[in-house]
């Protein structure tokens, strides 16, 4: 019996041959990522395991970047700041993204060639799932784990059963990854996946961009996943072409590989957009059921969905349009780079004229931290990923999760809204 | 390993948010040990007098027993004699669903919290308890032989869980590897690893 890409990639960091499901097993970790949520949280615990003068076990494999809580909102961010920025001289990591130097994490490390195939990545954020895109194992862990990973460069794992979503057919038009994502979440429910690995083939997640594929190992998590993953292609090499110099060599699963269950999907079943409704991810309605729901924020943007793709998306309905007076739009970009883009191929003009609040990269109203908060009995619709009672403010708010597409169209008309009419 | 304490009975789905709300994550001063223990636990109170409270699937008089361990804390009361030491949380499906903030984990340790218990747990959650010294363990049947008020016995040994006050009876499919064991005598991830 031959193993999946997971199981190949676990075998290969933990210098064995093979490996089960179940097993408990050491491995290499390739990659660490931490941000201004949890940084200093994690620098604090890597002094108390190694003293006040320990060294990091590698400089370059550590990733910092700040995106939660930018620009400072409090003197308490704008300490953990200045704590994580002297952690970063101290130690002299190579790899730090600051304000203005980056963007939201998951992006930056996908768009700078950070993520390669075959290789493990851990980070302090629950949505590192999202690297599984490039043929990686990608997992969230808390502080205590990273500060054992910064002084040794290893970690433990628990090897997961792989559960395979299939997915075939063409995506209706208005019909987005996120929609397909939604679609498979509703299918599996929020445990569906839990300690598993939930990785997605078929002929319509490879006919999907890198950008639309990570949508759905982004919200792997959603499932309880421990990682999401596709088996990389060639558009994973293209996409790494003139983003990183380093060599790599791709791990694929084997053809006779057990899967502990297989999902299959058909496209042309999601006949329109959908919509997940209060409080989860996979309380998941067709977009008709809940037309004409009032709303008085919307939000694009988030390491889910703020690509550049995105963008173009909401800017194509928004053109020639202005938000509805009862609603307040807000777009932002997940990273400079897509910033850039956007200002490059005018849509910035497009978002300014149509009365949408525009701000630099920032996980911005997705959840509570410093902008976009929601008040009592407010309702967002939002590109993000999660709709948990006071996540993004009051309690009493409620949060509905779309694409782009659905998002842009609901803040022209300020209620839920099938977007294809203004495609 | 066994351990025996008074269960709290929650419900299904308790995510992250509840647990410690996002506006609370930049507060505190994790450099002051003390400090950043008092303002953990004092956002997590107000996380689940807000969100938690709302939700439903946390009784409310466990909501009670955290307002008394806060002001416990200002009173500076010995850990030992606080209101939830010791004690056992018992769950539905899917515990601790959402973010890696290892804050929702740290709030229930700083209660007294000594082992969460549920259906189905999530991984980051997961690996957080454990690695702070506390008991995770999922269990299929866990949550139907367990009310509130209940004294539960957890048997790391015989890997069973009985229900002292009914005298109901599980068994545990988990077997937990050898470094875990190591681990937990030890003190948790880090003291652990401080040793080794």
């Amino acid at each position: 019996m031959g193993m999946t890409i997971v199981e190949r990639i676990l075998a290969t960091k933990a210098r064995r041959d093979k490996v089960v499901p179940g097993e408990i097993v050491t491995v290499d970790v390739d990659l660490s990522m931490t941000h201004d949520a949890l940084g200093a949280h994690t620098i604090a615990k890597f002094k108390e395991l190694t003293g006040e003068h320990g060294k990091v076990w590698s400089k370059d494999k550590i990733v910092v970047i700040l995106d939660h809580y930018v620009p400072s909102n409090t003197i308490d961010t704008a300490k953990k700041v200045q704590n994580i920025e002297s952690f970063v001289e101290e130690q002299k990591l190579t790899n730090y993204h600051g304000i203005g130097k980056g963007g939201i994490c998951h992006k930056v490390l996908l768009e700078k060639g950070y993520v390669t195939p075959g290789k493990i990545i851990a980070g302090t954020d629950s949505h590192t799932t999202t690297h599984g895109v490039m043929g990686a194992f990608a997992i969230g862990v808390g502080v205590d784990d990273m500060a054992v990973i910064w002084k040794t460069g290893r970690t433990w794992e628990r090897v997961p059963e792989t559960l395979l979503v299939e997915v075939n057919g063409k995506l209706e038009e208005g019909v987005y990854s996120k929609d397909l994502m939604l679609k498979i979440l509703n299918t599996l429910g929020v445990d569906g996946a839990i300690q598993k690995s939930l990785q997605f083939t078929g002929d319509t997640v490879y006919s999907l961009s890198i950008d639309s594929r990570s949508v759905l190992t982004n919200m792997a998590i959603e499932a309880g996943a421990t990682n999401g993953i596709i088996d990389p292609d060639e558009k994973v090499v293209q996409y790494l072409e003139g983003r990183t110099k380093k060599e790599y060599s791709i791990i694929h699963g084997d053809e006779d590989a057990n899967y502990e269950g297989i999902v299959k999907i058909k496209a042309f079943d999601i006949h329109e957009p959908l919509v997940a409704a209060p409080w989860s991810p996979a309380n998941v309605k067709k977009v008709s059921e809940l037309k004409g729901t009032k709303i008085n924020q919307a939000f694009v943007g988030s390491c889910t969905n703020g690509r550049f793709e995105d963008l173009q998306t909401v800017a194509q309905i928004l053109k020639g349009h202005k938000v509805a007076p009862s609603c307040r739009l807000i777009i932002i970009p997940a990273s400079q780079e897509v910033f850039k883009e956007a200002a490059e191929n005018g849509l910035l003009k497009i978002f300014v004229e149509s009365e949408a609040f525009v701000s630099g990269p920032t996980c911005g109203p997705c959840m509570e931290t410093h902008m976009g908060i929601l008040g009592p009995e407010d309702v967002m619709i939002s590109s993000a990923n999660r709709n948990f009672r006071g996540r993004a403010g009051d309690p009493t708010a409620k949060i509905f999760l779309a694409s782009p597409a659905t998002v842009a169209a609901s803040a022209i008309t300020g209620q839920i809204t099938d977007p294809r009419k203004y495609l | 390993m066994i351990i025996e304490g008074q269960v709290w009975r929650f419900g299904k789905d308790i995510d992250t948010d509840e647990l410690f709300a996002g506006r609370f994550i930049m507060v505190g001063d994790e450099r002051d040990p003390e400090a950043y223990k008092r303002s953990i636990i004092k956002g997590a109170f107000e996380s689940l007098s807000t969100i938690g409270k709302g939700n439903k699937n946390i009784p409310d008089e466990f909501i009670d027993a955290v307002s008394r361990v806060v002001s416990g804390y200002n009173k500076d009361v010995h850990e030992d004699k606080m209101a939830l030491k010791g004690h056992i949380i018992i769950a539905g499906e899917n515990f601790g669903i959402g973010s890696s903030r290892q804050q929702a984990a740290e709030a229930l340790r700083f209660f007294g919290i000594s082992a969460c218990l549920a259906e189905t747990i999530h991984r980051i959650f997961f690996r957080n308890f454990w690695n702070l010294n506390g008991i995770a363990i999922d269990q299929r049947g866990i949550s139907s032989i367990f009310e509130t008020g209940d004294i539960a016995r957890v048997d790391l040994q015989q890997y069973t869980v009985h229900n002292l006050t009914s005298k109901k009876e599980i068994k545990l499919h988990i077997k937990l590897p050898a470094e875990f064991i190591a681990m937990y005598s030890e003190g948790g991830l880090i003291p652990y690893h401080k040793k080794h």
